[in-house]
């Protein structure tokens, strides 16, 4: 009798082990459907657009804002009357929320506006292919100003930014290269921002290109050689000073008497500015001798009083 | 009221600005830092405080959100030629000047006090050295020379100005009161200087002449490999 009664309970426990087992299976399994589920929807997600370049510089508004008000600031007290909240927020409006390919100059009138401010003649320097020189220049030489070096270029130099119609409007995982689309924001801005600086010049400007470039130290691609150079007002400049550097024991790929240079001269004085070009500014090469001092190109003069 | 220049206008967007910038761009291996809590710890090292009793460890909270190594042999001390420092250290690529090193990079060129029982800043006058040493900029140049000195290692560079009126190596000065003292000297192994003219500029001061002399005398006298050089071309 007892063993028929023990085995009925064995059964009955074994159904409700049996019972307690499946329910379990079914709760994993519903867990395991729904985190996929989700998981899937969010790799559809924020449909942005994907590009190939860097995306938008994390923390862009404080950075913005820093440099404009450090610009106004602590560099540039004459410019006090510029309200950096509304630079910053011109900019944003540049972009924000629009597709990243189709950027217009209108879309940066607003900002250019805001941030412009005058050149003191004689002033300007231009550049081409000589990003690190020559602001190494002009920050040991106060007496000329880059585009970098103005509120503008100051805000804008190498970060990066662009937009994209879904939220939240920025995308910060890439941005359209050139060659994926010339209309991106990047491109668009410092193309106006160019040819403005360009404008603004009057009096005597300088233009630092590199004499050691295979592909010639004057580009008719360069951003100085197809917006700058035709923005310059002949009302205004009078005269171009072409500094033309060679790398300290690097390639002398060309001179003042090179071809591109020779190009570059007849395009300027077509236009009625008059030329002059000097293969090695001095100041400028001391500055390359700092990091080459042994080299022979950067001997002390040995007549000097 | 002071006989300095009040606050820099903006100095809490211009300080989360500069960090940020620093982080994202001039030199991002430094990794993540909390920018607003940085400003936080800046802040509360001078407002509320008579303007006179600022202290270098009243930024150590600073000095810790804000701390990095400093490369060996990068570390460049230089007194009196600021402009050619920076173009000299290339910002940050080829040394490492304390105004490239992220705590240095946030205060550069700027100024800024508080008031005692008011939590806001003077934006009209701050104490002058003169006036009272212990106020907020002397004593956040001091913490930080003394933080980047402790820091340095392998060979250091000191650019000195040979056309400086009063001598290259300033008496008093950061270098010579806060900065020496505080070397490490079982970290570094040579002690390079550089005496340079201004272009066109006067030479008062040279290698083994006036107070460059008492430089490389005091040097040598605390151990260290001692070099230098005029007139670095």
């Amino acid at each position: 009798m007892p063993l028929q009664q023990g085995s009925a309970r064995v059964r009955q426990r074994t159904v409700l082990l049996l019972g307690i087992v499946v329910l379990l299976a079914a709760l994993v399994l519903a867990v395991v459907l729904a985190s996929l589920l989700t998981h899937g929807r969010h790799e559809d997600g924020p449909k942005m657009l994907k590009w190939k370049d860097r995306g938008t510089t994390k923390n862009l508004q404080e950075v913005v804002l820093g440099r404009c008000y450090n610009y106004i600031t602590a560099q540039h007290p004459e410019l006090g009357d510029k309200d950096c909240l509304k630079i910053w927020e011109s900019l944003k409006d540049a972009f924000i929320y629009k597709n990243p390919c189709n950027i217009t100059p209108e879309d940066y009138q607003p900002l250019m506006e805001l941030a412009s401010h005058p050149i003191p003649c004689n002033k300007s320097l231009f550049w081409s292919k000589t990003g690190d020189l020559v602001h190494r220049y002009t920050k040991s030489n106060q007496n000329f100003l880059t585009l970098e070096d103005t509120l503008l270029g100051y805000m804008a130099d190498r970060i990066s930014w662009c937009g994209d119609p879904s939220a939240p409007g920025i995308n910060y995982e890439s941005c359209p290269k050139r060659n994926e689309c010339e209309s991106n924001p990047s491109s668009v801005f410092w193309k106006m921002a160019s040819k403005m600086f360009a404008e603004a010049a009057c009096g005597v400007v300088q233009v630092m290109l590199n004499g050691s470039v295979e592909a010639g130290a004057f580009r008719s691609s360069s951003i100085f050689g197809s917006v700058e150079i035709f923005n310059l007002n002949p009302d205004k400049v009078s005269e171009v000073h072409i500094w033309l550097m060679q790398d300290i024991g690097g390639p002398q790929s060309e001179s003042c008497s090179g071809h591109s240079i020779q190009r570059l001269i007849s395009i300027l004085e077509e236009r009625n500015f008059k030329i002059i070009c000097e293969d090695n500014y001095r100041p400028v090469q001391l500055l390359q001798c700092v990091h080459n001092p042994d080299h022979t190109d950067c001997r002390l003069c040995t007549n000097s009083t | 009221k002071w006989k300095g220049e009040g606050t820099t206008q903006n100095l809490e967007s211009i300080v989360i600005g500069r960090c940020y910038d620093y982080i994202r761009i001039v030199n991002p291996s430094v990794g993540e830092k909390n920018c607003s809590q940085i400003w936080e710890a800046f802040k509360n090292a001078f407002i509320n405080k008579d303007p006179c009793s600022i202290l270098p460890e009243d930024y150590e909270l600073f000095i810790n959100l804000t701390f990095h190594t400093i490369p060996p042999n990068k570390s460049l001390f230089w007194e009196n030629n600021q402009l050619l420092v920076n173009s000299f250290a290339d910002r940050g690529r080829r040394y490492m000047s304390l105004g490239d090193t992220l705590f240095g990079f946030v205060g550069d060129f700027l100024n800024w006090c508080g008031q005692a029982d008011s939590p806001g800043l003077d934006y009209e006058s701050c104490p002058t050295t003169t006036e009272c040493e212990n106020n907020a900029v002397e004593s956040f140049w001091r913490m930080l020379s003394i933080i980047y000195a402790k820091h340095s290692s392998g060979v250091i560079h000191v650019l000195l100005n040979g056309s400086a009126a009063g001598g290259a190596y300033p008496q008093p000065g950061f270098f010579a009161d806060y900065e020496i003292p505080n070397l490490q000297k079982d970290k570094i192994s040579q002690i390079v200087i550089w005496v340079v003219d201004d272009i066109e500029g006067p030479d008062i001061d040279s290698c083994g002449a006036h107070s460059v002399k008492t430089l490389e005398t005091r040097l040598t006298a605390l151990g260290y490999d001692v070099t230098c050089t005029d007139n670095d071309k």
